[in-house]
């Protein structure tokens, strides 16, 4: 998914940096910087759940794709984002095949794990 | 030179009177263009005027002339356009394209995942905006300077106008594998709505947070017509009822009125019936159209070397939360 949190926290640094013209002041200067603290809030629950959500994610299409190998005892993030997109594309193209060949059973189950994987990745604003 | 002191140059030119810009500010107004408040001044002469700016990076990549006719169309039309003055496509004198237009004041645009946004204003306001939305649907084409620029597609391949362009946003600009939305893709292509009545303006982004409101149930102005286009009127009533725009267990449409209420005030305004299945299809559409432009909002950020905010909000919370309401929709409607 993108942005990516290092990539994120990066960005908040840059931004927090980098010098506004004297027309960005004021009331835009103050929205920047509430959103600034938005992402961070959404970026504390990225740091505690996204590393879980990766891995059960991987393991939930691996396993509907029967795809029996041992996932890595340690991963990166980046390693988990790169497992994950393959596993996603053979993903796609498995419900494609299941769509063509109507499949109904497994297409419940491919929409099912749809659900259960944006709830993983879901994150919610303060407020 | 400031862009101020560019800003003055120009309107001492175009306006053939020498103007002075004052209090010049940069204001959230969209994230397709910079947008700017500003006094232009001559003398005792003090006019409120707002700048639209192209930026370097953008969330979406739409036609400045497009936005400032679209605008044009709707001015004295009483949907709370605000006034189209000036274009400059070429933009030189700014070192971007840009357009001016009149500035309206004394209002406040909600942020739209802020709860309970309009208060107890909420239902008067929900009665004009989609009495506005059924106005811009009804004004017939001919007559409108937004019809000089946009393409009409012939009503039969409306749908497919938009899902070609939405599913080329997402193809060009993401960067990693979303199975949901191709789901959703592909289900709109199955099985493609009812053609509209008739072809009509459509806004592109008519929704909460997109118009100013004077805190006491009035609506003074409708913002950010950088998507308008000519297509299928529903277009517009499905992107407003998109899920997104309200707060999770706030039944109403964009936190303002319900559903049934909506519509009916829709249809009544439009002067057009509203077919189930083509607002069905739309409202997946909206979707659709919503997560493509938060792709690319997140290749904007990353292009745009990560300095806009908004752009990361857009790529990550709010691409995530389309998720959500996709894979709901698409467990709901169940297996093709």
């Amino acid at each position: 998914m993108s942005p990516k949190l290092p990539e994120l926290l990066i960005g908040l640094a840059v931004s927090l940096l980098r010098p506004a013209p004297p027309e960005a002041g004021g009331d835009y200067a103050a929205g920047r910087v509430g959103l600034m603290a938005s992402l961070l809030v959404l970026a504390s629950q990225e740091a505690e759940r996204g590393a879980a959500a990766r891995i059960w994610e991987n393991a939930a299409i691996a396993e509907l794709l029967g795809d029996t190998a041992s996932p890595p005892l340690q991963a990166t993030w980046s390693e988990l984002d790169a497992r994950n997109v393959d596993l996603r594309r053979a993903l796609i193209a498995l419900h494609i095949s299941a769509e063509d060949r109507g499949d109904r059973e497994l297409q419940t189950r491919i929409l099912g794990l749809y659900e259960a994987m944006a709830h993983a990745r879901r994150l919610e604003l303060p407020g | 030179m400031s862009l101020a002191d560019s800003l003055a140059a120009y309107l001492t030119r175009v306006r053939g009177t020498p103007t002075t810009v004052e209090n010049l500010a940069r204001i959230s107004g969209g994230a397709s263009r910079e947008t700017y408040r500003f006094d232009a001044v001559n003398g005792s002469d003090r006019v409120g005027l707002i700048l639209r700016r192209d930026p370097r990076g953008s969330l979406i990549d739409t036609d400045r002339r497009v936005e400032f006719l679209a605008i044009a169309s709707f001015e004295g039309k009483d949907v709370a356009a605000p006034r189209a003055l000036w274009l400059e496509e070429e933009g030189a004198e700014l070192e971007r394209p840009f357009f001016i237009m009149s500035r309206v004041d004394g209002g406040e645009a909600a942020g739209p995942f802020t709860p309970d946004a309009y208060g107890a204003h909420a239902q008067t306001i929900g009665e004009r905006f989609f009495s506005i939305m059924g106005k811009i649907a009804r004004e017939p084409l001919a007559r409108l300077p937004l019809a000089q620029a946009a393409f009409a597609p012939a009503p039969e391949h409306c749908w497919r106008r938009e899902l070609d362009h939405w599913t080329g946003v997402i193809d060009a600009d993401e960067s990693h594998p979303q199975p949901i939305v191709r789901a959703a893709i592909r289900r709109l292509r199955r099985d493609p709505p009812p053609p509209p009545a008739r072809i009509a303006a459509v806004h592109g982004d008519l929704r909460s947070g997109n118009f100013l409101h004077d805190g006491a149930g009035q609506i003074l102005a409708v913002l950010d017509w950088e998507m308008a286009h000519l297509g299928d009127p529903l277009e517009d009533l499905a992107w407003a009822m998109d899920p997104l725009w309200s707060r999770p267990g706030d039944p109403r449409v964009s936190g303002m009125v319900t559903p049934r209420e909506a519509l009916e005030i829709w249809r009544a305004a439009s002067g057009l019936e509203i077919d189930a299945k083509a607002l069905d299809w739309w409202r997946l559409f909206a979707s659709v159209k919503g997560q493509a432009i938060w792709t690319s909002a997140a290749k904007a950020w990353a292009d745009g070397g990560m300095t806009e905010p908004i752009l990361a909000f857009s790529g990550w919370f709010t691409a995530r939360a389309q998720d959500q309401i996709l894979s709901r929709r698409l467990a709901d409607l169940g297996p093709l």
